[in-house]
């Protein structure tokens, strides 16, 4: 079994390198196990455990919020956050910081996507930021950072993926849970620019009498009541979705449905930037985003049930109980072989690879497993944003125009405050689990 | 072949698309006939996995057309265009060991045995083997796709690279 182990982790970094698509590599990895075990027919299994791993109808919720997020975000929803944190955080020194960090949040949240939030907000922030004296890498940093706390912020798939994969824990609960950690590493990056923003201003503070953000109609034209107004319908998406799946009126799946319904009244009849003539343009950019996650998911499926089959969970829950049975060593080296894995590996793969495996360990230490998926998702998300593989520092650097080294180099600070938040999501278990409770999820 | 692919490719995205649109109305029934009419009806939610498998897998093909799966193109980025070329094909011939082995292979025996055995949905009162075709052509498709490739890079002159 030990040579099973070694071929998989081999032959995936080695496939991974040659920049064959993860999901290919996956299901190769699976393959070559599979073919190993002499009494399964191994392709007949991995076509079943591929095709029934996306056969849910939780995961049904995924394409839904991918489309609501989508058509939020195709017309001036970007625009209308960044006028609303302006308001909310700009006034005060190194405003356009935490305005960055607030809007990615809240459109990270509502869009679903940290990749959206990081190209669409990063879009118009990062060069602001510029005319503004801050220095590019540092604005690429915030704004790439910022954007994966809406994977915690809900309604977020990644915790849809978790809940199916984990079986005994509700995507309701696991929304909930997710809000305050997630609200815990936006401070913390707005703590960080707090400390960091002298240094980043590369002409010194300019931006009092700089030209403010480039927003059409210009900032200043607009009052107070009218920006809240304009961006009150969009933050309303999460509202509805959380007050319906909370009251028990409908599922995750069923609030997704009706969160597209909204977005869609919204963008079309009330905002009036969506035409008719794009949905179908929409409908297939859902449907390419759904199948590009939903190859993934499948293919890990198949990938997890071959180590299931293999008792390789147990066998890993037994090794690192050896090695200690204190809960705060072993937490430590769960967390420090999942952001080893995050850099590499991305978010959906990561969570259906390694919840079969770590998740027995962390209940086992009395560990409950919304608050495991909450630490998982925290963890992961620091991955997002380190090479070699990032999607939202790839995305951030393209839109922002600057290479991968050197905002590594500025993110150095960043990634310490997600440590931090992730140290305390992990040891401070009411910070996930104090929601649920009051709400009775648990 | 390009022909062939081409047109495969256009195919794709119009069922794609329909069916994205027509997975958005059949939830969308489902919730309605359940607070409106008070009847709530099982076969939206079966309808909606079915087509939600059809999407995942025939959307992955004209993701793999288009290049997007994601992958680590690091080292990719650093090789000089020769290596980049032979790598190239190396991709290519991985995908279609696993479009042909996995999906065309192991996909189409789980869908005929599966028609064969009979088994119907419960609430659509379709044959079982019916949602499991999704792997099987996709796979065909995610195929001829990456035949079409390795003939664009072979056939590529060299400098262009």
């Amino acid at each position: 079994m030990e040579s099973q182990v070694l071929i998989v982790v081999v032959s995936f970094l080695a496939l991974l390198c040659l920049n064959i698509p993860v999901a290919v590599v996956i299901g190769l990895c699976t393959l070559i196990v599979m073919l190993s075990m002499p009494e399964v027919p191994a392709t007949y299994v991995m076509a079943q455990r591929m095709s029934n791993g996306i056969s849910s109808f939780p995961l049904l919720a995924i394409p839904f919020f991918i489309m609501a997020g989508i058509l939020m975000g195709e017309g001036g929803m970007s625009r209308r956050l960044i006028r609303l944190a302006t308001l909310l955080v700009g006034g005060f020194r190194g405003g356009l910081a935490y305005v960055s960090t607030l809007t990615c949040m809240l459109f990270g949240a509502i869009s679903g996507s940290a990749t959206a939030a990081v190209s669409s907000i990063g879009g118009t922030m990062i060069p602001a930021m510029r005319n503004h004296g801050y220095d590019r890498d540092f604005s690429i940093s915030v704004t790439t950072t910022a954007a994966t706390t809406g994977l915690l912020i809900p309604p977020s798939n990644i915790m849809i993926v978790y809940a199916v994969v984990a079986g005994n824990v509700s995507v309701a609960a696991m929304f909930m849970a997710g809000v305050l950690p997630g609200i815990l590493v936006g401070l913390l990056i707005m703590a960080t620019c707090w400390f960091l923003v002298d240094g980043a201003m590369v002409q010194g503070e300019q931006m009092r009498d700089a030209k403010p953000i480039d927003a059409d109609p210009p900032i200043e034209s607009v009052s107070r009541a009218q920006v809240v107004l304009s961006a009150l319908p969009s933050l309303l998406l999460i509202l509805i979705v959380l007050a319906g799946i909370l009251g028990g009126v409908f599922s995750a799946t069923e609030a997704s449905a009706i969160a597209v319904l909204y977005a869609f009244l919204m963008s079309f009849v009330f905002y009036r930037e969506v035409r008719l003539q794009d949905l179908p343009n929409i409908c297939f950019r859902t449907g390419i985003m759904t199948s590009g996650v939903f190859l993934l998911i499948s293919t890990s499926q198949a990938m997890s049930w071959a180590l299931a089959y293999l008792n390789i969970p147990q066998t890993i829950a037994s090794l690192m109980l050896e090695v200690s049975e204190n809960r705060v060593i072993v937490l430590l080296l769960i967390n420090a072989v999942l952001l080893f894995v995050g850099t590499f590996m991305d978010m959906t793969p990561a969570v259906l690879i390694f919840t079969p495996i770590f998740l027995p360990v962390a209940e086992k230490l009395g560990m409950h497993p919304v608050h495991f998926g909450v630490m998982m998702v925290a963890n992961l998300c620091i991955g997002l944003c380190t090479p070699p593989v990032g999607t939202c520092l790839f995305v951030g650097c393209s839109v922002g125009r600057s290479s991968i080294a050197s905002v590594t180099k500025a993110m150095l600070p960043f990634f310490v405050s997600m440590i931090l938040a992730l140290i305390a999501t992990t040891f401070l278990p009411f910070l996930s689990l104090w929601i649920p409770q009051l709400l009775d999820l648990l | 072949m390009n022909y062939l692919a081409v047109c495969l490719n256009k195919i794709l995205e119009v069922v794609v698309t329909i069916l994205v649109a027509a997975l958005v109305f059949v939830v969308l029934w489902g919730v309605l006939s359940r607070f409106v009419i008070n009847v709530p009806s099982r076969w939206t939610e079966e309808l909606a996995t079915q087509i939600l498998a059809w999407i995942s897998m025939l959307g992955a093909a004209v993701v793999f057309r288009r290049h997007e799966h994601l992958g680590v193109d690091y080292f990719f980025n650093k090789w000089d265009p020769q290596a980049r070329r032979i790598n190239e094909i190396i991709i290519q011939l991985a995908i279609l060991v696993f479009a042909s082995g996995v999906m065309i292979w192991g996909g189409g025996c789980l869908a005929w045995a599966t028609w064969n055995s009979g088994q119907i949905t419960p609430a659509l009162g379709f044959r079982s083997g019916l949602v499991y075709l999704c792997v099987p052509l996709s796979g065909l498709c995610i195929a001829v796709f990456a035949i079409d490739e390795i003939g664009k890079i072979i056939t590529k002159p060299g400098e262009e690279w």
